[in-house]
């Protein structure tokens, strides 16, 4: 392909006209039959398209568009059967809905949206393939070779713009103060209950707080170890799916309101059997986190036993989306500088991923090497490619317990890329995560309904 | 280290008119991988295919590259000639470089540097390709028929002649569908159960046909070749084995007067009865809702005069199993029912033509009915009030079709066909009588119909009047119909005796429930869809799965008949060798690392994976698992997508191949 521009200026040369790249991933059973047609009628193109034959649009993941622009593509396409038609039946609806969802992140990200395109192109369509092709490599090459997320050439991010609040407007005190403080009392019967159980031998170990972090008590005269206070912030639940915890036998788990949502997605991924845990639920006023404004979950609502419970719970008033404004107030490029100066600090460390209840795959997709999706190292394009996949792998799965945010050693705030996704799960798709264990889950499912106005 | 071959087709002057192919070749033999690349002018020919093999030989080639039209073209081709080779044809791939290439590139350099690059993406896919074998998949050579109307008849004969049981199953107490209550059909006007009771009764005696009357389909497992069938044979109360058809039960039931199904309540039958009496088989079925003796311990009269011992009122619902290898759906249709309660909130209905309000109102199933010789008033054409003949019949077509606002849009084929045949026959009984029609189009567009309309109107006198009728109402017995004649531009208003209404061909009800059972597809109106329009009428979506007749879209009986033998000839396919190979491009999944989400499970299109467990050879439990039914799965790849470890991988299009195409592009 031809050389960009800013090489060749000061030989002398007349700069050559910047040829963009673009990659096309086509289904093969319309899109790519309706290139085939405009071939037979001749219709002629630019050249710089580069086709990538896939089964289905089904086929293709997210992932496979980031790795496109890694590599310096300057403009993607995705295009597949009309609705209706997919010559699977529905793996174009699957594909859609995912793209619904990965426009959102990205343009949480500040991605320049206009170099992500989706068609659907049926193999009658060849004219339409001319059209688009045409169009696309127009419009990519007045908007230049793509550069942002991954500082081609060395070249250092535009300014960095003011990080956005995400602080919240309201202090977070008025939690804190008088009838907030969860009570001594609750404590107490939690390890009345705790000690029972295990007395009884109902359980075999209680999973719960302790002074200094979790603690996995087997024996009843351990129970004075747990601790109810307002530093109860981890989500216990992370715990369950451990294999050593497992071994024990059957557990009970301490979990606050928002926590307990985690069981439910992990039983409708089939990770964990409700009947196979005991819950204990807490009662919870807050905990003084940016969470706790927007709680509605101050009571657990399916566990065993709820303690601590009083008359004084009223959910939390503030709009849950409120953190994301500020955010989405930037400029498209001031979005892609706050990030990139974000993930800078990121050193691949992981806490995120290993705090999280979802991220229970015993072997992280980041962790396989044939082929490398994400590139591990601490790089832009390793930090860039493993938020935007942890950011997607749990869209309509995070519960919002914002723990990877909490555990984050470099501070990047992640709570932001969660909430944007859940914002899109609710006003695309009215789908909330943990909140019905017998919804089906966001990611593999698919409603006619689902809104296309960005597919051309 | 990769033993590449590619294989650079001028394909004449289509390719090496704007692509260089020697500069192309000359470039992709440097390719990492490559160990050879030619090029020639017809790839495909048998000179070219020879190359490719004898390079195969000669160079040892394990991958094959084509660089010539659309793998659309030409794939099967060059699959072959590599297996003939020795190669495993799936280590074969394409590049397409005239369809995307020189036929829309027209400046030479441009194209040649195109096509070096795609032919450098399918070197990266070709070199990862894996050797498969076609999966094989054993078949039972049995087929299930679903539906005993003509086209069900006519698909289990074509399978059961050519030597391969098939099960039938009917729900009604008899076989014969709507065609067994028709008078006479058009165009040539054969008397329906003349033709078709020898087809019912070779159905019945067929050595081949395993016949379950009054049954349905209870719950369908399995796949292509091994479907597991449960049938529910609903309680007849007696034992068709035992019972000899005499008659003796169904004359002494005090019970007459109960609303014929066949005759559509025209006539009435006993509480015992035989539908009519050229029924496959031909035995009775006791109606349990009104029966004496099954409600309320009464009666039995029927049961003493039974010599046979035949009658058993202990009798409930048998579930059985059947095996069979393809399925046949002909569930036939129904007529839209247009009175005010629908089952579907768009359906209006049409209540201003007093259809059950006024008695001699009816559909045009009912008027076939009261025209028929073996009909409840054994072919005089008797109107429904008080018997009397009728003198003046209006016929009103389109009723329910082609209605955007207020029944369906589609239009149901056969109505102006019957409706002149209909229109016809009332003369041929009642000489002085008069037909009228209302119509807003004719659609005779089969042989001989065209015809046969004119008949009806020059030969038969049937007055015609391009319009819609917008009310019908009851003046001192008399029903009249007002209407329009667009061509007169003027209201007309007819004094009629009876008005028939030709009500739109709907699919039987159930449709959709059983279509689901077999994961076969249906329209907005319930009509089963079909793998492709044009070119795959029979096929569904459901490997394995075929349908034919008036449950796929509204037919005529030679279009259902034909549909039929095609479905019977895909089941004959499907039966042609005793294993079935599968193309093995489908997906796997990766046991170890999969965390057993089962969102694959939730996302594919087929349910073709499963959730199932890893265990030692001793059974001790590991861990459970996703697994794909290599019988079921089509290779879309929606599981890779959405798998979030990427332990799903699709066989031809896996991760790595993707993933080391796109990096290539650099």
């Amino acid at each position: 392909m031809s050389e960009r521009a800013e090489n060749r200026g000061s030989t002398g040369v007349p700069p050559v006209q910047f040829e963009p790249k673009i990659v096309a991933f086509v289904c093969n059973w319309c899109t790519y039959l309706g290139a085939d047609l405009a071939g037979t009628t001749r219709l002629e193109y630019p050249p710089n398209v580069r086709i990538v034959r896939l089964p289905c649009t089904g086929r293709i993941d997210f992932n496979l568009i980031v790795k496109a622009f890694e590599i310096g593509a300057d403009s993607v396409l995705v295009s597949g059967c009309h609705p209706g038609d997919c010559h699977y039946t529905s793996g174009n609806y699957h594909a859609r809905r995912r793209w619904i969802l990965f426009r959102e992140l990205l343009q949480a990200l500040g991605f320049e949206m206009e170099r992500i395109h989706f068609t659907w192109i049926s193999a009658a369509e060849g004219h339409k393939w001319q059209e688009v092709v045409k169009e696309i490599t127009e419009k990519t090459r007045q908007m230049g070779p793509y550069k942002e997320l991954y500082r081609r050439n060395g070249e250092a991010a535009s300014p960095a713009s003011p990080r956005p609040s995400t602080t919240p407007a309201v202090s977070p005190e008025p939690l804190r103060s008088g009838t907030s403080e969860p009570s001594a009392a609750a404590e107490q019967e939690l390890r009345d209950t705790c000690r029972r159980l295990l007395a009884e031998d109902k359980v075999k170990v209680v999973i719960g707080y302790g002074k200094r972090g979790p603690v996995f008590i087997t024996k009843p005269e351990d129970v004075e170890k747990l601790v109810w206070n307002d530093e109860c912030l981890a989500n216990l639940t992370v715990y369950l799916k451990r294999k050593e915890i497992k071994a024990l036998g059957r557990p009970a788990i301490v979990v606050k309101g928002c926590d307990e949502r985690a069981l439910v997605v992990l039983e409708e991924e089939s990770q964990l059997e409700r009947k196979e845990i005991h819950v204990i639920g807490m009662a919870c006023q807050g905990m003084g986190e940016p969470k706790c404004e927007a709680c509605e979950v101050h009571l657990p609502r399916f566990a065993d036993e709820v303690i601590g419970a009083t008359d004084k719970h009223a959910p939390g008033t503030a709009d849950r989306w409120k953190a994301l404004e500020s955010l989405m107030a930037l400029t498209t490029p001031q979005r892609m500088s706050y990030w990139a100066t974000e993930f800078e600090r990121c050193v691949k460390c992981y806490a995120c991923r290993q705090v999280c209840p979802m991220c229970y795959c015993e072997r992280c997709l980041v962790d396989k090497n044939r082929p490398t999706v994400i590139e591990p190292s601490a790089t832009d394009k390793g930090n860039f490619g493993w938020h935007i996949l942890r950011a997607f792998h749990l869209a309509g799965r995070c519960i919002g317990c914002d723990e990877c945010t909490r555990a984050c050693p470099a501070g990047i705030d992640l709570r932001l890329l969660n909430l944007t996704l859940a914002k899109a799960a609710e006003e695309q798709f009215a789908y909330r995560a943990g909140v019905d264990p017998k919804a089906e889950p966001l990611i593999g499912a698919y409603s006619l309904q689902d809104k296309e106005n960005f597919i051309r | 280290m990769s033993r590449i071959g590619v294989f650079i087709c001028w394909c004449g002057e289509n390719i090496a008119r704007t692509v260089d192919v020697d500069e192309v070749t000359r470039q992709v033999a440097e390719f990492p991988g490559v160990r050879c690349a030619v090029n020639y002018k017809y790839m495909c020919s048998d000179p070219g295919q020879t190359m490719v093999r004898d390079k195969i030989a000669s160079e040892r080639l394990d991958s094959v590259v084509v660089a010539s039209c659309s793998p659309h073209m030409h794939l099967r081709t060059f699959r072959s000639a590599a297996s003939l080779a020795g190669l495993n044809p799936y280590r074969v791939e394409m590049a397409n470089i005239r369809e995307h290439c020189s036929w829309v590139h027209p400046n030479k350099a441009q194209a040649t540097a195109k096509a070096v690059q795609l032919i450098r993406l399918s070197v990266e896919k070709a070199r990862r390709d894996h050797e498969l074998e076609p999966i094989r998949v054993p078949v039972t050579r049995r087929a299930l028929v679903i539906g005993g109307g003509v086209a069900g008849i006519q698909a289990a004969l074509d399978i059961a002649n050519s030597g391969y049981e098939v099960v039938m199953v009917e729900r009604e107490p008899s076989i014969g569908g709507k065609m067994a209550g028709l008078s006479e059909t058009f165009p040539t006007l054969d008397c329906s159960q003349c033709i078709l009771t020898p087809r019912m009764v070779e159905v019945g005696q067929h050595p081949k046909i395993k016949l379950y009357s009054y049954s349905e389909v209870e719950a369908v497992s399995g796949y292509v070749g091994n479907f597991n069938v449960t049938i529910r044979q609903k309680a007849r109360y007696v034992d068709i084995k035992k019972c000899t058809g005499c008659g003796e039960c169904w004359n002494v039931c005090p019970l007459k007067r109960n609303p014929s199904e066949f005759d559509y309540a025209m006539g009435m039958r006993p509480a015992i009865y035989v539908p009519f009496p050229q029924a496959v088989p031909a035995r009775p079925v006791i109606d349990a809702k009104v029966c004496a003796k099954i409600l309320r311990n009464g009666c039995g009269l029927c049961l003493k005069k039974c010599k046979a011992e035949a009658i058993n009122f202990k009798d409930q619902d048998k579930l059985v199993e059947e095996k069979v290898g393809a399925v046949v759906i002909a569930t036939g249709y129904k007529l839209y029912n247009i009175g005010k309660v629908q089952d579907r909130p768009k359906l209006e209905g049409y209540g201003e033509y007093g259809y059950g309000k006024y008695k001699n109102v009816i559909d045009s199933l009912q008027f076939e009915r009261l025209l028929s010789a073996s009909g409840p008033t054994v072919g005089e054409l008797k109107r429904p009030s008080d018997g009397a003949q009728p003198k003046s019949v209006v016929f009103l077509c389109c009723v329910g079709s082609r209605d955007n606002a207020k029944g369906l849009p589609y239009c149901s084929k056969i109505c102006c066909m019957y409706t002149a045949k209909h229109a016809m026959l009332y003369k041929h009984k009642v000489h002085d009588g008069q037909a009228h029609v209302f119509y807003m189009d004719i659609r005779a567009g089969g042989k001989g119909y065209e015809e046969f309309v004119r008949r009806a109107i020059e030969q038969d006198g049937a007055q015609y009047y391009r319009g819609r009728v917008s009310k019908i109402t009851e003046e001192n017995g008399k029903l009249i119909v007002r209407g329009t004649d667009t061509l007169a531009g003027e209201p007309v208003t007819i004094e009629a005796d009876m008005v028939v209404l030709a009500n739109a061909m709907r699919p039987a009800d159930g449709v959709e429930q059983l279509a689901q059972k077999f994961n076969v597809g249906y329209d907005e109106y319930g009509f089963l869809l079909e793998s492709h329009p044009k070119l795959r009428p029979v096929e569904t979506a459901s490997a394995g799965v075929y349908i034919c007749g008036a449950c796929q879209a509204p037919k005529d009986i030679p279009e259902s008949v034909a549909q039929a033998s095609a479905a019977a000839s895909k089941v004959l396919i499907t039966f042609s060798a005793s294993e079935l190979t599968r193309e093995p491009e489908i997906a796997k999944v990766n046991e170890d690392t999969c965390a057993a989400c089962f969102t694959c499970t939730h996302a594919c299109p087929y349910h073709a994976i499963e959730q199932a467990e890893v265990r030692t050879p001793r059974g001790v439990f590991i861990k459970r698992t996703a697994r794909v039914n290599p019988g079921l799965c089509m290779g879309c790849g929606t599981c890779v997508a959405v798998c979030p470890s990427k332990s799903a991988d699709l066989e031809g299009f896996t991760e790595q191949q993707i993933y080391s195409m796109v990096e290539s592009l650099v």
